[in-house]
């Protein structure tokens, strides 16, 4: 069993972001970057699969700037086997469809049976690039998961949706996206990430994973910013004194916004 | 007569090398032992400090009498046993030479008064512990008995043996008294005359060989008692004093040990491969580890005070070490075999293993902490009341409930007789959870991360460190803000805010009034906004040492690079860490409490409380305040200055009880049991008092939630409320 594990570092969920004055991309290098948290559980379902099976190899994919090399690191001290990690100026700006045509490059021959994916990063929330990855490999897609079972050549999958809960299986090899609920991501230990800095990361150029250039980048992305601005600052709130017609002038609140 | 003599000398040097040989092969035992234990360090450095504990804990017995009743009996049958030494070596004179007597005071009515004095006593002492055991009668009381899982039968043999042993005294005396042998002739040993009183009427033969009978019991009896000692928990006897010299002085309390790989810290940022992490496994303990174990005496003085024991959950600080001592010895083969050369790790010593018999084997092997849930053992951790490790091979040897059920209230360590240091051997096998198993409660995974990702355990942002000040009317100054590269001179102290006076609405109540308080009395400080991060005391208590020390350190490098002197906090923990763990970092800082310095002012009538409350005060001792840095006065002078009544809950001062929030517990669920802060809230409810004062960020959480669940019932705890003790005198000072 030989899982690929698609991870991003994204920043922090909580800090403050932005984006560059000149490019309108979002300014990674001035926040802390953090391992995008859904990731974390594929590479947990991973490792559970791997065990499960008794035997096996979790290879983690990155693409990103060069400290995206931290969230490789990251899940190899979680207990992935060894990374990939596409790194490459070119990339910059990449939007979704270029992301999973250099993901699907990169992954493309190396004899996976199974792609996980977190169902989505937190910083851009499209949920798309699983299920393109998925196209462009011309494997099953298997989205949404919150259970993940492999047996006998097959993967079956919870698929949690609004409408409740669908079981699909599909042949090997497969692409899935797994949700949250799925799993507890573990906390790796001291051992892990000592070992972690002696497993090997294979770092490609775009040139080595063979893309095409004109493919990928800010310039080929098929939507544009025009312009953008800074949200402005929180209102202050609306405060109602309670002269004992409190209700009311809540009721009335909240009928001016529609609410009621 | 010369017959006889020669007789009594076979049979009493017979009955002595008889015995003196198996003890001797098991002291041999015990010695090897303890010494395939892996290094410990600093153990006798400071010697003049533990001479004095000798003196002081030893010979005097301090830490027995916090109990005054059992405290007095101990003091008996110990000064006892020093004083009857001086009957041994009658005895075994005797052997020899029938009106034997010590050189030079050896006839003095002084030295047979005290004799049999201390004869005496002993039995008096045996009564009252005969008292104590029936009265506390594990058997009836259940785990409310703080003997619960002490070997009970081990007991009462003791005890009977030292009835033994001082009868057999009585007895050979008075006939000696009666043949005229006795070197006390002329009075003073005052119970052997009323005995030999007894005995007389039996005539001069009878009382000859009551002599030399006498004599030889009394050598058995000695000697069998010894045997015992060495083979029960009353090792203590041997183990107690030697525990006490090499225990960290004053005491296991306050800063945790850092980890120490060959006698030096151990460097995580390149350790050696073999270097341990924590203790997986009963061989990688060290020999201090193995004597604690020896030296437990099993009298439940930890368990009495034990909030997790308390609230029915399965930690007992006594059973935790009995199991330790148990599995040292079901695992002595392989601990002597091994040599110390247990590589850990989840690793054995191949060729010790090897030697070992199938059933030693696989208790070796067996997982050392795990979860046992499901089975019939997890509520009393594993014990029978009586003392029978009820957890077969099948069962991991330590209850991971348990071992995460301690709070590090450090009420077993305060308590404990013969300074068994419990708190560091817990941290050390969750320091092998965290940074080798990484098995550890879940809850704790989110702790991690948001000390990792934002240097505080809620998770917030940074940025919202000084939100505290928007809220305040009058200038807070913030290192940095005009562009000061070191604390200025003028300022007395910097405030360490904590994250929980940040982000925690009640500390940061605390937060603003004692920065109120310090601006009415003119005391300049600065605070550090967003340059400060978690002291790292949740990621150290919980196990994590590796990124405590990378939080400490990061720290460190900007107090000295400030050059900060002192530092006020509001809380403890930060207390505890700044002040007494940072300077194994090389971070060497005054920090106070805010209740200390407040009160300083208040003395110095720089702030003048001037309104004081009309309701009852009662205070709650913090642990890492109190028991861990010995802060007990301060806090209360601050009460009473601002409180006409107040009134103290029975547990107190070095006996207060935790709140249920230390050793990281604060963010672990408490599945087991009643609640831990109920248990003390109730408490404080009960003394009648209005107003429960802390003087924590965490005990005021845990506290105020206990009340304000009680005042969900009908009629209970009403106008109750918990302040940390500045709202209190904030409230006293403005007219
Ligand atoms: S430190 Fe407190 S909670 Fe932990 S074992 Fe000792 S008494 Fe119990
Ligand atoms: S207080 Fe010390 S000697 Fe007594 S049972 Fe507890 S650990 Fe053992």
């Amino acid at each position: 069993m030989k899982i690929a594990v698609c991870v991003k570092q994204v920043p922090d969920s909580w800090a403050e972001k932005k984006l560059r004055d000149g490019d309108a991309i979002l300014d990674r290098a001035a926040v802390e970057g953090v391992m995008n948290e859904l990731d974390e559980y594929a590479v947990e379902e991973a490792l559970k699969i791997v065990e499960a099976n008794g035997s096996g190899e979790v290879i983690v994919v990155s693409m990103g700037p060069d400290r995206a090399a931290e969230a490789v690191r990251k899940a190899l001290s979680m207990g992935a086997d060894a990374g990939i990690h596409l790194a490459d100026a070119g990339l910059e700006g990449s939007d979704a469809v270029a992301t999973s045509y250099a993901l699907a490059k990169v992954i493309d021959g190396r004899g996976f049976d199974l792609v996980l994916f977190g169902s989505e990063s937190t910083d851009a929330r499209m949920s798309v690039v699983p299920a393109m990855v998925a196209e462009r490999l011309g494997l099953a897609q298997l989205t949404f998961a919150n259970k993940v079972e492999v047996a006998g050549g097959s993967v079956t999958i919870d698929r949690v949706s609004d409408n409740g809960v669908e079981t699909i299986t599909a042949a090997l090899p497969a692409v899935v996206s797994v949700v949250e609920k799925i799993n507890e991501p573990r906390y790796p230990s001291f051992k892990g990430i000592m070992a972690a800095k002696k497993k090997p990361v294979e770092t490609l150029s775009a040139a080595d994973a063979g893309l095409d250039a004109g493919q990928v980048g800010l310039a080929a992305a098929w939507s544009k910013v025009d312009s953008f601005a800074a949200r402005p600052p929180k209102a202050a709130g609306v405060v109602v004194q309670d002269e004992g017609n409190g209700g009311i002038a809540i009721a009335d609140f909240l009928a001016a916004q529609k609410i009621l | 007569m010369e017959s006889d003599m020669v007789l009594r000398l076979v049979v009493g040097l017979a009955l002595t090398f008889g015995i003196l040989a198996f003890a001797g092969r098991r002291m041999a035992f015990l010695v090897k032992l303890a010494r395939s234990g892996k290094p410990a360090v600093g153990r006798l450095t400071d010697p003049t400090a533990r001479v004095e504990a000798e003196a002081v804990e030893v010979l005097g017995q301090k830490k027995l009498l916090k109990w005054t009743i059992p405290g007095i009996a101990h003091v008996f049958a110990f000064w006892g046993f020093l004083v009857l030494g001086a009957t041994i070596l009658e005895v075994y004179g005797a052997l020899f030479i029938p009106d034997f007597a010590i050189p030079v005071v050896g006839h003095w009515s002084l030295v047979g008064f005290l004799e049999d004095l201390f004869g005496l006593l002993v039995l008096v002492g045996i009564t009252i512990f005969a008292i104590l055991r029936l009265r506390n009668n594990p058997e009836v009381k259940g785990r409310w008995s703080r003997f619960f899982g002490s070997h009970t039968s081990g007991a009462w043999i003791i005890l009977f043996m030292i009835f033994n042993v001082v009868w057999t005294l009585f007895l050979y005396r008075a006939a000696q008294y009666n043949t005229g042998v006795f070197p006390f002739m002329d009075g003073g040993a005052f119970v052997t005359e009323i005995v030999a009183g007894w005995l007389e009427p039996l005539g001069e033969t009878a009382n000859e060989w009551l002599e030399t009978i006498g004599i030889w019991l009394q050598i058995a009896v000695v000697l069998l008692f010894l045997l015992i000692v060495l083979h029960s928990k009353h090792l203590h006897i041997g183990a107690a004093p030697i525990n006490v010299f090499t225990s960290r002085r004053p005491d296991a309390l306050g800063p945790l040990l850092p980890m120490m790989y060959n006698g030096e810290p151990l460097n995580f940022e390149d350790p050696p491969e073999d270097a341990l992490f924590g203790k997986g496994h009963i061989a990688e303990f060290t020999w201090k580890g193995y004597v604690d174990f020896m030296a437990c005496t099993e009298c439940g003085r930890c368990q009495s005070q034990c909030p997790a024991w308390n609230t029915e959950k399965p930690l007992s600080p006594k059973l935790m070490i009995m199991n330790l001592r148990d599995t040292m010895f079901a695992q002595s083969d392989y601990l002597l075999a091994a040599k110390g050369k247990h590589p850990g790790l989840g690793e054995f010593d191949e060729a010790a293993l090897n030697s070992l018999s199938p059933e030693v084997r696989a208790e070796v092997e067996r997982p050392f902490i795990g979860s046992r849930e499901g089975s019939d053992h997890s509520a009393e951790d594993g014990y029978t009341f009586d003392g029978h490790r009820t957890t077969g091979a099948d069962l991991p040897i330590i209850d991971e409930e348990a071992l995460w059920n301690c709070t590090t209230c450090g009420a077993c360590v305060n308590q404990c007789p013969v300074d068994i240091e419990h708190i560091d051997h817990f941290i050390d096998m969750r320091r092998n959870q965290v940074m080798i198993a990484s098995d550890f409660p879940s809850e704790l995974n989110g702790l991690f991360k948001n000390l990792e990702n934002k240097g505080n355990p809620w998770g917030m942002n940074a940025s919202d460190r000084n939100a505290w000040i928007e809220e305040v009317d009058f200038e807070v100054a913030v290192f940095g803000a005009n562009g000061e590269d070191t604390i200025p001179a003028d300022v007395d102290y910097l405030f360490w805010v904590g994250c929980a006076g940040a982000f925690e609405d009640r500390a940061k109540r605390t937060t603003k009034n004692v920065a109120e308080l310090m601006n009415i009395a003119g005391v300049k400080f600065m605070v550090l906004g967003e340059g400060e991060t978690c002291t790292g005391d949740p990621a150290r208590r919980a196990g994590n040492e590796f990124l405590f020390q990378m939080q400490a350190a990061q720290n460190v490098e900007v107090l000295n690079e400030i050059k900060a002197t002192k530092i006020v906090v509001t809380c403890p923990h930060c207390l505890n860490t700044l002040k007494r763990e940072y300077p194994q970092l090389g971070g060497n800082y005054e920090v106070v409490h805010h209740t200390e310095l407040l009160n300083d002012l208040v003395k110095a009538g720089r702030l003048t409380p001037v309104n004081k409350i009309d309701k009852t005060v009662t205070y709650h001792d913090p642990c890492y305040l109190g028991r861990h840095n010995k802060v007990y006065v301060p806090p209360r002078e601050l009460v009473k200055a601002t409180a006409d009544t107040t009134v103290e809950m029975e547990r107190s001062g070095d006996r207060s009880f935790c709140c249920g929030a230390g050793g990281a517990r604060m963010w672990m669920e408490e599945k087991i049991g009643t609640r831990i802060n109920q248990n003390r809230g109730d408490e404080a409810i009960a003394t009648g008092a209005k107003r429960i004062a802390v003087a924590c960020p965490f005990c005021s959480v845990m506290l105020n939630d206990a009340v304000t669940s009680r005042q969900q019932e009908e009629g209970r705890a009403v106008g109750v409320e918990v302040v940390d003790v500045s709202t209190l005198l904030l409230n006293a000072t403005k007219a």
